[in-house]
């Protein structure tokens, strides 16, 4: 068992008697510490997809699935290629590839997750550092980092970051929040 | 209002009256429109003065938390058609057991969540969440969220409202309650936590002709440390407590001051709606998560920068000297809260739209 927050994209559970692939996890802080996880979930079995909203505490079933260390290789539409050491090559479906995108570069190290021997998803670890590549000026002397601005990643993904941070900085970002954590 | 039907309204006393207060609200529009409501609540005490009616309203039942878990009690329950977890209080086990055992259908299973004017808001707002386990495991609750746009559930607001803000007669409430109020003088009311930037509210009002009216509990104490902390021979600082009142009391507090201090949901909302110049204490957090929270809703009410000033300053943010409170910053600041009054009476209130939501989920049940 695991709890909604501790679960990422790419990680299986079980919704009703269908096991799901998470695409997408949006946490959010509620009021006095309590908070909560939307998912965007996709049948393994079925063609079909789902939204729903968990308490972060809020205990599931996550299905093991068999992973593998594997590079991201490139994209072949609408399969996302990756490779493993042995240069063997799995296929991911685009549509199963959820906020894995909003990440992704070339020769980026994940672990590609298996289904019944299918290439079924991908996890990504649970921090990357990436470069700022379009944010406002740099605002000196405020380094409390407790007023933010927007900012934009090589893949269009939008964080925000906090006022000292600049235009070709790198800052490290939590890939289950999306959330700047430090400038690297 | 399509049915009339059974409520359970689960609440779990954290601190302070907040958890409470916004139950009772709900539990009032309910009844007001012929609902009939259980009420299951840990810790009742404070309804003695926030709501001494609620031993003797029709169709109501105040319940212990406790008896939840009771088999006898359970045995004699009839079947909700909605059970709202006020605050993602988690329902006792033994009663959702029991209501999957009788229930020929799950009833409408609401969380009502925390209100917040950030923008996931709606995202969140009506969103499926199934149950993973437990006995209601295959069971769907949905996440209610109140908010301050279109897209959310809305905030709860009386349908008599208007109606009793224009029968009310300030000038009588203000001679009652502050009758040596100098020509000129503000009536200001607090209700807050123990906030940055009491020390300085204070001294600005010293030797002013302001009243400051001060609620009982937290503000009370957090005031009288503050004087006795204060110089003793500096100029007289008008003030005065005010006893616990119950709801209808404190909102007509909020109608007859010229500014109100506030502090978490219940009261931030009702200041809203009192229309008047107001400042908000929100409930502190400690990983700082409020202070999203707080410009969240200071730009939805697109306050204008000196409203945002003493508010980060309030709530200890940033530290600023207060620039004088006086009529014509009050008088700018109420064009703002007028604004932002006019566009949430706009939108569907909070009970509407939970009825609305439910009607397409239960069928109606009466409390005998």
């Amino acid at each position: 068992m695991k709890t909604a927050q501790e679960i990422r994209v790419g990680n299986v559970i079980m919704h009703g008697k269908d096991p799901m692939v998470v695409l997408r996890t949006e946490y959010q802080r509620g009021g006095r510490g309590s908070s909560t996880v939307r998912m965007k979930l996709k049948s393994l079995i079925a063609n079909f997809g789902t939204e729903n909203v968990f308490r972060a505490d809020d205990k599931m079933d996550q299905v093991i699935l068999d992973k593998k260390e594997c590079t991201y290789s490139y994209f072949a539409d609408p399969m996302y290629v990756c490779m493993d050491t042995d240069f063997n090559q799995y296929e991911v479906e685009a549509t199963n590839m959820g906020d894995a995108l909003n990440y992704l570069e070339d020769g980026m190290e994940l672990e590609v997750v298996f289904y019944n021997e299918k290439a079924i998803s991908v996890e990504l670890p649970t921090s990357v550092v990436r470069e700022i590549t379009w944010t406002e000026p740099a605002v000196k002397g405020d380094t409390s980092g407790k007023v933010l601005k927007p900012a934009k990643i090589a893949t269009g993904l939008e964080v925000p970051v906090p006022l000292f941070v600049a235009q070709g900085d790198k800052i490290e970002i939590d890939t289950r929040t999306g959330e700047y954590r430090k400038r690297v | 209002m399509n049915s009339l039907r059974l409520w359970d309204i689960f609440c779990n006393v954290i601190d302070n009256h907040g958890d409470l207060g916004v139950c009772w609200r709900l539990t009032r529009q309910l009844l007001a429109q012929g609902q009939s409501v259980r009420l299951w609540v840990d810790d009742a005490s404070a309804l003695t003065w926030m709501a001494p009616e609620a031993n003797t309203q029709p169709n109501l039942q105040v319940l212990p938390w406790a008896d939840a878990s009771q088999s006898e009690v359970l045995k004699r329950l009839k079947p909700a058609d909605v059970w709202i977890e006020a605050f993602g209080c988690t329902l006792p086990e033994a009663f959702v057991a029991h209501g999957v055992a009788t229930h020929a259908q799950q009833p409408a299973w609401i969380n009502l969540e925390y209100l917040s004017a950030e923008d996931w808001v709606p995202r969140m707002h009506n969103m499926p969440s199934p149950v993973m386990g437990g006995p209601a495991k295959g069971w769907t609750k949905t996440f209610f969220y109140p908010g301050f746009t279109p897209d959310t559930g809305g905030l709860l607001r009386e349908k008599d409202l208007l109606e009793r803000q224009e029968r009310f007669d300030r000038a009588a409430w203000r001679q009652q309650h502050a009758p040596d109020l100098a020509p000129g003088g503000l009536l200001i009311s607090l209700f807050c936590y123990e906030p940055a930037a009491l020390h300085q509210l204070l001294k600005q009002l010293q030797g002013k002709p302001h009243h400051l009216l001060v609620t009982p509990g937290r503000p009370l104490a957090a005031v009288q440390k503050a004087l006795a902390q204060m110089f003793a021979d500096g100029p007289q600082l008008n003030w005065s407590a005010l006893p616990y009142t119950d709801q209808n009391g404190f909102d007509e507090m909020l109608w007859a001051c010229d500014l109100n201090f506030v502090r978490g949901e219940d009261s931030l909302v009702r200041s809203i709606w009192a229309g008047q110049p107001f400042i908000w204490h929100i409930y502190p957090q400690g990983d700082n998560a409020h202070h999203a929270k707080l410009e969240a809703f200071l730009e939805w009410m697109q306050a204008p920068e000196s409203l945002k000033r003493v508010h980060r300053s309030w709530n200890g943010i940033q530290a600023i000297n207060w620039a004088e409170i006086d009529h014509e910053s009050l008088c700018e600041w109420n064009e703002f809260v007028k604004h932002a009054q006019q566009r949430l009476l706009c939108q569907t209130d909070l009970t509407s739209q939970l009825d609305q939501h439910i009607d397409q989920k239960s069928k109606p049940h009466r409390l005998e």
